[in-house]
């Protein structure tokens, strides 16, 4: 018993996988963990297969057969293009629309503390609002297209935006700011020199954060009313009882939030430790 | 009647054309939750032109109040505070001031803090002058090498000397320096002193300089002013009677210097031991 203490030497790193056994550290690693991921897929999915028909009703739990086919079918025809192509474009337009105003009143609310005050108990509100609630209030103004969507990304991303702009400001040490004016710095000086700067390492984590949020506003616009998208889609052949079709959109969806995930963490890593931060330090 | 004080204060001032600072039965009150701290009694303290205060006492005493007020960080509690025979009201830009924290900016390399001060419109230096006087008093510091760095990649000592360039680099006819000295090893503060003295010598500077180092005060300065533990209150006030410029290195090992070293230090002995008890 006494020696299931270890004793870790500093400096060493823990490895998990210690005492393994060949076996064992060839599925977990490299290209064996591919070929054990791959295998346990098939496995699912042939398992799938087979029990759909049999053990499994078609009906609610379509076969892996039948939505490949009908993810061909709509790639073959283009509706599958479309359709991505409609909640990608409400997605990036909401987005962009949505950083540009949550920056900008951000901006405009943490270089003015006065306006900060009176303003900030109201967004506050609307901040803390789920704004799923909103998506029926949007398509009564601005219908079933895109409009409406883009209306609910906008929001979603702006208040994302909003918070981390002001957040960012609040972190400003307020020090930097009394020396400035001490140097004889200008009211735009200091928001040039201290305020903007200071506060873009919080808006870019911001902005990450909402590419996210802004992929599920779009996708819900669509569930709750429209005429095009991946979320039509799903919702679309869910009227009909094709559950194959919900199957299908559900992989759309799989595919694309997995690009982005990739995407982003690609940047981020990018980026590396210092772009954001001040050097290697912080 | 305080008007026409300051008034012919101010015409008695421009007769004697020597007083830089002035403050007239200043004190400050802090409140906190609910309490009143009382961090400088009643103080009158005179400064002339391009003279070398310095500012020792016990931690609490209110020498950086003191500079706060000559700032207009602050308004006293009681009396006033002139500045070239003005009421100082409001942030005062003639002064050029190093507190004890850095202000540096973190998202600044170490060059690009120091040509801040000369970035702003109200000095309107060109670049090319900019980079020059950049890399000058970067070298004065002893920075070179670093240039390209970030405060967070510098170490404290070298963080002080990156504020101490910035605050030197726009020549303000008045430095306030709080503690700027504190974190350097002994060597290198010998080093800053000497530079130090050579700027303000030279651009004919005014300074208040607040330290706990009795030893750098009389090194440094042509007055010494020692304060009392809370509420501060200057209890004693000697000239430093040693002519400027002198030898920052061997000045320690005069006769002069260890005698007044003495005294002061007899007559912060007592504060200081006031001080730990409160």
């Amino acid at each position: 018993m006494a020696n299931t203490t270890a004793v870790v030497k500093p400096g060493r790193t823990i490895r998990l996988d210690d005492g393994l056994s060949p076996l064992a550290r060839w599925v977990t690693s490299g290209v064996g963990l591919t070929l054990t991921r791959l295998a346990i897929l098939v496995c699912v999915l042939g398992a799938w297969e087979l029990a759909s028909g049999r053990l499994l009703s078609k009906y609610w739990l379509s076969s892996p057969s039948a939505i490949g086919r009908t993810l061909w079918r709509w790639a073959e025809d283009g509706s599958l293009w479309s359709h991505l192509g409609a909640t990608l474009s409400e997605m990036t337009i909401g987005y962009v629309l949505g950083c540009l105003a949550g920056i900008g009143v951000g901006l405009l609310l943490g270089f003015m503390p006065n306006l900060y005050r009176v303003v900030i108990p109201f967004f506050g509100g609307l901040y803390c609002l789920p704004k799923v609630a909103l998506a029926p209030l949007f398509v009564i103004f601005l219908g079933i297209d895109l409009g409406s969507k883009v209306a609910l990304v906008g929001i979603t991303v702006f208040f994302l935006i909003l918070y981390s702009t002001l957040d960012g400001i609040n972190d400003i040490d307020r020090d930097l700011i009394q020396s400035l004016r001490l140097m004889g710095a200008t009211k735009s000086e200091i928001s040039r020199k201290v305020l903007i700067p200071g506060c873009l390492r919080w808006v870019f984590t911001g902005m990450r954060i909402a590419v996210r949020y802004a992929f599920t506003a779009a996708i819900l616009g669509e569930v709750i009313a429209s005429n095009r998208g991946i979320g039509y889609l799903i919702e679309a052949n869910a009227g009909q009882f094709d559950s194959t079709g919900v199957f299908a959109g559900v992989l759309v969806l799989v595919f694309c939030s997995l690009t982005l995930s990739e995407l982003l963490t690609r940047w981020e890593a990018s980026r590396g430790g210092s772009a954001g931060g001040f050097g290697p330090g912080s | 009647m305080l008007d026409i004080r300051a008034g012919i204060m101010r015409a008695d001032m421009q007769k004697e054309d020597a007083l830089k600072i002035r403050l007239e039965g200043v004190s400050k009150t802090f409140r906190s939750r609910g309490r009143e701290v009382n961090a400088l009694g009643n103080v009158d303290i005179e400064i002339k032109q391009s003279e070398f205060v310095s500012l020792v006492g016990p931690s609490g005493c209110g020498k950086s109040t003191v500079l706060n007020l000559v700032a207009g960080l602050l308004a006293p509690s009681t009396g006033t505070v002139y500045y070239d025979g003005e009421e100082v009201q409001g942030l005062n830009g003639r002064v050029g001031y190093m507190t004890q924290k850095d202000t540096l900016l973190p998202w600044r390399t170490a060059e690009d803090n120091v040509a801040l001060p000369l970035e702003l419109h109200c000095r309107g230096v060109s670049r090319a002058e900019r980079n020059e006087r950049v890399a000058d008093i970067i070298n004065l510091v002893g920075l070179r090498g670093f240039e390209k760095h970030y405060p967070a990649e510098l170490s404290g000592g070298m963080r002080k000397r990156l504020g101490l360039a910035r605050t030197l680099i726009y020549e303000p006819e008045t430095l306030l320096m709080d503690e700027p000295f504190g974190a350097l090893d002994a060597q290198l503060k010998l080093l800053m002193h000497d530079q130090l003295q050579t700027l303000t010598q030279q651009r004919k500077m005014t300074v208040v300089f607040v330290t706990h180092d009795l030893a750098e005060a009389v090194a440094l300065s042509d007055r010494v002013l020692v304060f009392s533990a809370r509420p501060g209150r200057i209890r004693a006030m000697r000239e430093v009677p040693i002519s400027r410029p002198r030898d920052v290195f061997t000045v320690r090992f005069t006769e002069a210097f260890s005698r007044l070293n003495e005294e002061l230090w007899n007559e912060l002995k007592d504060e200081v031991v006031k001080g730990t008890d409160v």
